[in-house]
């Protein structure tokens, strides 16, 4: 990972250092919307960024579930289904 | 009747509040006294905005190759005018980086067209596109929010 990292012109060039694992990044992504969400939509900012973050996280499970259901539709329940 | 409604209606808008909220994004909900509220909405949107410039570079913002996207990211504010400003002054002028031949497309007769070699067409364009349209679309709730939040010192009169 390091030489990809050498390579970085940070803003000019692609970020590539995170390989097969860019994935990660729908978590930083989730949370930026969190944020501006509960900033626009809660009468009261108490605990802001521990709200933000149970938004991420219940975002992020609501997305693997997803993809998991998905998952097991396509490879499990299309192949038993009647060809004609 | 419905006139007056619609014209009261009107009143209670902040519109001013909603023009500065697309400067700046939470820039109204500060000049509404809504000072931590307009400071969240701003690291969030700015954080997304610079994150997908980070992860993709300033090719991610591009008026004319991507310009649906675009759409989305100028909600953002003068950010995205800045950030397709600085790719085809910097990227695209070959200021940064070098300009190289990139295949014609097929049955055209036109010159082949110069590439930047910093050109970002990996997935992480695609990711770093993605972060800054959805830091334009959360700036419009920003700034939808800016247009009809009270302001803070006509929250005790009502």
């Amino acid at each position: 990972m390091s030489h990809l990292l050498l390579a970085q012109i940070p803003f000019l060039a692609p970020f590539t250092a995170l390989g097969v694992y860019w994935w990660i990044l729908m978590v930083p992504l989730v949370f930026g919307i969190a944020v501006v969400y509960r900033a626009t939509h809660d009468a009261s900012l108490d605990r802001f960024w521990t709200r933000a973050g149970l938004f991420t996280v219940k975002s992020m499970v609501a997305m693997m579930g997803l993809a998991l259901a998905l998952y097991l539709f396509v490879y499990l329940v299309i192949p038993i289904l009647p060809a004609d | 009747m419905a006139r007056d409604d619609s014209a009261s209606l009107d009143e209670q808008l902040n519109w001013k509040a909603a023009a500065a909220g697309w400067l700046l994004p939470g820039l109204g909900q500060i000049l509404l006294g809504h000072r931590q509220r307009g400071i969240y909405a701003m690291v969030g949107v700015l954080g997304l905005f610079v994150g997908g410039l980070f992860l993709g570079g300033v090719d991610c913002v591009d008026r004319r190759e991507d310009a649906l996207w675009f759409y989305a990211q100028a909600g953002a504010g003068p950010i995205a005018f800045g950030a397709d400003y600085a790719n085809g002054a910097l990227l695209k002028s070959g200021r940064v980086g070098e300009l190289v031949e990139s295949p014609t497309p097929f049955g055209s007769r036109a010159p082949p067209p110069q590439v930047s070699t910093l050109k970002s067409v990996t997935l992480m364009n695609e990711i770093g596109t993605l972060y800054c349209a959805l830091a334009g679309l959360m700036n419009l709730v920003v700034i939808m929010d800016a247009l009809k939040r009270v302001p803070r010192e006509a929250e005790g009169e009502r």
